[in-house]
Formats: C-alpha cells, structure tokens, sequence
C-alpha cells in the first residue's frame, strides 16, 4: 500500500534507512569492538600462514598499522581522492583544480562529424570545457574512521554548431553536489620482506546542492541548458567504494573502485546513470621530495532515467537522457612533491595529467581529449 | 518495520560487544605474614649485537646515530627481564618506581601507587624509556611527549604465543609538549600479555611490556636479580619474560614470612 501511495520515493527513503544503519553500525563496530582496522581478528587465515613463512626470514608480521610515512608517494597520484586514511586527530586540507577538454563527438568507438549529426539534430555540440576546483577536507575522526568532505565549484562552457550554419556558446558555473565520505580502515599487514599493504572502504554520500536549471542564452533565447552544462545530480547519492595500497622502500601502488549509485528521482522527474570507476596505479619515489606515478582509470556510466519534460531530445543529443552513457579508459601520468615540514605542517603539491585510450559513448557525445590536475595539500 | 527493528538490533548488539571488559579486578588488602620470592635471571651464550639505526628524522633532537640494546647483559646476568607471580587476584598495593631508558633516551616509565599501576611514559631525547616495562590493562597509559618534535605512537600487541604477529592497538600522533591517554582494554588485548610501544617516525624507539593484574612483579636489575615482596602464602606459577629471549615458567611455593629464592636461565643462540 504504502509502496503505491509513495512509490519511488518511498523506496528511496526505505534505501535511506539502511544505509545509515549500516554505517551507524559500521561506527559503532569500528569504535569500539576491534583495534584500528575492521577485520582486525578475521583475516586468520591468511595472516597465519604468511607470518610463519615470514617468521623464517627472521621478521614478524605487524597487522593493523595505517601510519602513512611522510614520502611524496604516500598519496595517490593528484586524481585519485579518498587513497588513503588519516591517524585520530589529524586534519588535511587540499585543493585540487581539474582541467577537462572534450572535442568532437563520437557515437560508440568511433569519432561522428559534426554535419553526420546535425542530421539527426538541429544542434550539435562541437567542443565543451570544463574547470573544476574542489577544496576537500580530511579528518581523522578515531583510530578507525576518517572523515571527508568535499565542496566542488564548476565553470563549464560548451560551443554548439546548428544545421543553420550558425554556432553559439552557453556557460554555466557555480559549486556543485557536496560531497561527504567516510573511510573505513578494514586490514593492513606489513612486514620488510613484503611491504604494506593497506584496505579500506569508503561509504559516502552526495548532497543535491549543484544547479540543476543553468540557463544562458540560446538561439532560441535564454534557455535552460541540457544535461552535461547542469552542476549537479538533484539526488542524494550514495557512494560506496574498496581502496587497496601497498608499499615498499621505493614503490607504491594502489587499486580503487568507487561507485556512484543514485537513490531516487530528482525533482525535474529523472536521475543521472550510476557510475563505477576503477582505478590502478603505480608510483616510484625518486628521492624524499618527489615521485613519479602512472595511472590507469576505467570508468563507465549509464544513461540517465527519466527525463526533464524541459528539454526537448530531439533537438540537440545533450538532451536526450538515453545518449548519457559509456566507458573509457585513461592513462595518466603524475608528480608528486612532498616539502620539508613547516611549523609542524606536511606540505604537498601534484600534477597529473592523461588522455583517453578507449572511449565507447552512448553518442553522439562529445569525447574527452585531455585531463589535467593541480593541487596543493597540507596536513597538520 | 521489521527489517528496521533488525537492523537497531544489530546496531545495539554490537554497542554492547564493544563495551564488554573481560578483565579481572584486583583487590588492594593488608597481606599479614607475607613471604618473599627473590632471585636472579642469568644468559648463556653469545650476547646479539645491539641494532644500529640512522636517525632519518628530527637529528636535532634525537640524533644522527643509535642503537637498541635489546639484550643487556653483565657478567652472565640478564638486566631487563620481567618477572611476574601470577593469579594473584588480592594483595599489596601497587608500589611508585621509575625506570629510565638507556643514554642517550631520557624517556621514563612512571608507575604510580595504589590500587592501580597508573603508567605513565614520559617520553624525552626520542626515548619511550627502558626497553622492558609492565603494563595493566583496562586502565589510561599517560604518555607524555617532553620532545620538542613529534611522536607517532604505534602499540601493538602480539596476537600469537610466538609473537609472530603483532597486532596494532593504537596508532595516533603525540605532539610536543602534549599528552595523550590510551587505554589498552582486555577486550582488545584478547589474550594478548605483550605490548610492543613504538614509533613510527623513529624506528629506535622501542619497548615491551609485559601485561599484569596485580603489583606482583619486579623486573630484573643490572646484576639480574630481583625481589617480590608482600606475597600472601601459597603456590603460584612464577615467569620470567623478555622480549628477544621468551618467557620461562616455573613452580614456587611461598609459605609464611619466608623467602623463597629462585634462579631463570635464558640463552642465546
């Protein structure tokens, strides 16, 4: 009954509830019952075998330590967020700033002209760029869970051609969807002959606090803009995800898979695809101050569900919900550079940047050209 | 609804687990005609080298060069061994010792008196203190940073009879001049009687404690003896422990205004 009486909405909040069950569970079992990491008492199995074969190489297997050594290594490369977790009290605050160029349209693999799609439309989009700044906030919450916060601000602007011949440009800007996460340290072992390795889960959601009716002017007038120029998802999100890391004398690496699952509609009746990212990288440490990464980073997105009735997807394919989705594989290579510590303050700063290797869209949509990132750190 | 009452069922379950204290109380009470068990802890064979470690962080402060003693002999005699009489459940009251680490360390283990051992370590000259201690469960560990660089506490206790593995209990920063309290619970410790406190921006701080319910322990001297007063008359388990070498177990039987003497022999390899 309740089910027809509210519908979708009501599954939304029934989806509410058991997340913060869990996650209030999760707290509670983390705060109190085990040492610092989750699994901590679990993982028997293979922490036995392994410190007895270590035990013969005179070293002992250390299980639940998460110290991050100060190296420039010990953070993932710039694009990677939530890598790794902070000690009971420690804070960290970063900037990062995000270049995102996208150039031409492509349906599937392959690359669609602009005339083959002003065929099927009246406008097209020709390129779009797009400048993201995202000031985060970490805190070490207890030995267990860390705290993040994350408050983007987008400029986005996009040229179009028409089927007229003409060509005109819309902009939108402002903060986006603030993001809240939470990092749950599960396992780590270590010892000299195999390095650290490292676990944790991350549980998180997104606030709808992103525009969702941007307009600008339009041939048509002042319109609202289509879906990839909005700031925003309209939805809560949850944002569940696994991080693994390791680590040797020089070397580093890492492997995360963070997915982006909407929970109901927003309010102009459609919600974007889930999206699932898996990233891996590897990072060697040149000296104390600086390290080199490189970068894998698949991702894949699907249409949207819904649709916003102020839009018509007939005109341009930004419009059209069902031409939102795809895959693509980046490569990306970064530095790292970590400055002697000042008045107690760990100061890091880090490029990366990285082109696509695979793409497969839901098109025709715009392909990404290049990424860039550009960010500084500090940790107290 | 009832998925919901299910899921405020687990979430107090869990509550509850996490508050649970397994540890026993000992009771302070006058010991009238107490015996006294005493003796020395000796080492045969060959003494392992001290660890040399390059001091990588903080020099002006900790140094450029040191080392870990972990085996301090003299004269064929142990210093460092922690000698504990268990299942002693009431008794003499916790005494107030200070044991200091070795030079250059200036860091100290405070115990306070009473009902409690109330430790303290005051950490000085990137030293924690001597590199065997006693630690009580279920109750604050003061530590006490005098360095003017911070500390990374790192304790672990061993999760195996071999101490194969170490499992970390607190892993947080300790800034100058502050203090932080931990506390070491049964319920983590499980059954734990070793706690390894370390740094981990200073890979030469290092010390053991060994786990203990009652102030019936001593820890042996330079010229490896040591004394336990105060014991109420009966049979116990007596062991001698320490960090590289093991822990040795043995019989004594304590009768009334009595001295019982009692020698451990650990060897190297």
């Amino acid at each position: 009954m309740l089910m027809m009486r509210y519908g979708k909405e009501h599954i939304s909040w029934r989806r509410g509830i058991v997340i913060l069950s869990v996650v209030i569970g999760l707290f509670t079992f983390g705060g109190e019952k085990t040492n610092a990491a989750l699994l901590d008492g679990l993982m028997d199995w293979v922490e036995e075998p392994l410190a007895e074969r270590i035990a013969k190489k005179g070293q002992r297997l250390t299980t639940g330590n998460f110290y991050t050594p100060e190296r420039p290594d010990s953070h993932g490369p710039l694009g990677v967020m939530q890598d790794h977790t902070h000690n009971e009290g420690e804070f960290m605050m970063s900037f990062r700033y995000m270049r995102m160029n996208m150039d031409e349209n492509r349906t599937g693999t392959m690359t669609q002209s602009l005339d083959s799609v002003l065929k099927q439309y009246q406008i097209a989009p020709e390129d779009m760029h797009m400048n993201m700044y995202m000031f985060s906030a970490m805190y070490g919450f207890n030995k267990t869970v860390t705290l993040m916060a994350m408050i983007p601000y987008a400029e986005k602007s996009m040229n179009h051609g028409t089927r007229m011949g003409g060509q005109f440009q819309t902009e939108s800007g402002g903060f986006g969807d603030i993001k809240l996460s939470t990092l749950w340290r599960l396992w780590a072992i270590e010892a000299p002959s195999i390095g650290t390795h490292r676990f944790h889960l991350n549980i998180g959601v997104s606030l709808p606090t992103g525009d969702l009716q941007p307009s600008d002017g339009t041939p048509m007038g002042v319109s609202v803009l289509p879906y990839p120029m909005r700031l925003g998802s309209g939805t809560v999100d949850f944002l569940p995800g696994l991080t693994y890391t390791g680590q040797t004398s020089d070397y580093s690496w890492g492997l995360q898979a963070l997915g982006t699952h909407r929970i109901g509609t927003n309010k102009y009746g459609y919600s974007l695809g889930n999206n699932y990212h898996v990233t891996g990288w590897s990072a060697y440490r040149w000296s104390n101050w600086i390290s080199t990464s490189v970068r894998f980073n698949y991702g894949w997105w699907d249409d949207y569900s819904g649709r916003d009735n102020s839009l018509n997807p007939m005109m341009v394919p930004t419009a059209d919900p069902l031409r939102r989705g795809g895959q693509r594989l980046d490569i990306m290579g970064g530095v790292n550079f970590l400055f002697p510590e000042w008045m107690g303050i760990e100061n890091r700063i880090a490029v990366e940047g990285g082109v696509p290797i695979y793409q497969d869209l839901a098109g025709p949509q715009l392909e990404t050209d290049y990424i860039v990132w550009a960010g500084f750190q500090f940790v107290k | 609804m009832k998925g919901k009452v299910c899921c405020l069922g687990l979430v107090c379950a869990l509550a509850v687990l996490g508050s649970v204290s397994v540890a026993g109380a000992y009771d302070v009470r006058e010991v009238e005609g107490g015996g006294t068990i005493s003796g020395r802890v000796s080492f045969e064979g060959t003494v392992p080298p001290s660890k040399q470690f390059q001091v990588k962080k903080d020099q002006e402060v900790c140094g450029t060069e040191r080392s870990v003693h972990e085996v301090s002999v003299s004269d064929g005699w142990l210093k460092g061994a922690v000698v504990v009489l268990e299942g002693v459940t009431s008794g003499k009251q916790f005494v107030s010792a200070h044991s200091r680490g070795e030079e250059p360390g200036e860091g100290v283990f405070h115990y306070g008196e009473g009902t409690h051992l109330s430790l303290e370590i005051l950490t000085k000259g990137c030293n924690f203190g001597p590199f065997t201690g006693v630690l009580a469960a279920d109750e604050p560990v003061r530590f006490l940073n005098h360095d003017r660089v911070k500390h990374i506490l790192h304790t672990v206790s061993s999760k195996d009879d071999k101490g194969l593995i170490l499992r970390t209990v607190h892993n947080r920063e300790i800034r100058p001049d502050t203090v932080v309290e931990e506390t070491f619970t049964a319920g983590v410790l499980k059954m734990s009687h070793v706690v390894g406190v370390h740094c981990n921006r200073h890979d030469f701080m290092q010390s053991w404690l060994y786990v203990v319910t009652s102030p019936y322990y001593a820890i042996s001297d330079r010229e490896g003896g040591f004394t336990i007063d105060q014991v109420p008359p009966g049979q116990y388990e007596l062991i001698a422990w320490h960090p590289a070498l093991g822990l040795k177990r043995q019989t004594v039987t304590v009768s009334q205004g009595d001295r019982a003497e009692v020698t451990f022999a650990f060897s190297g390899k």
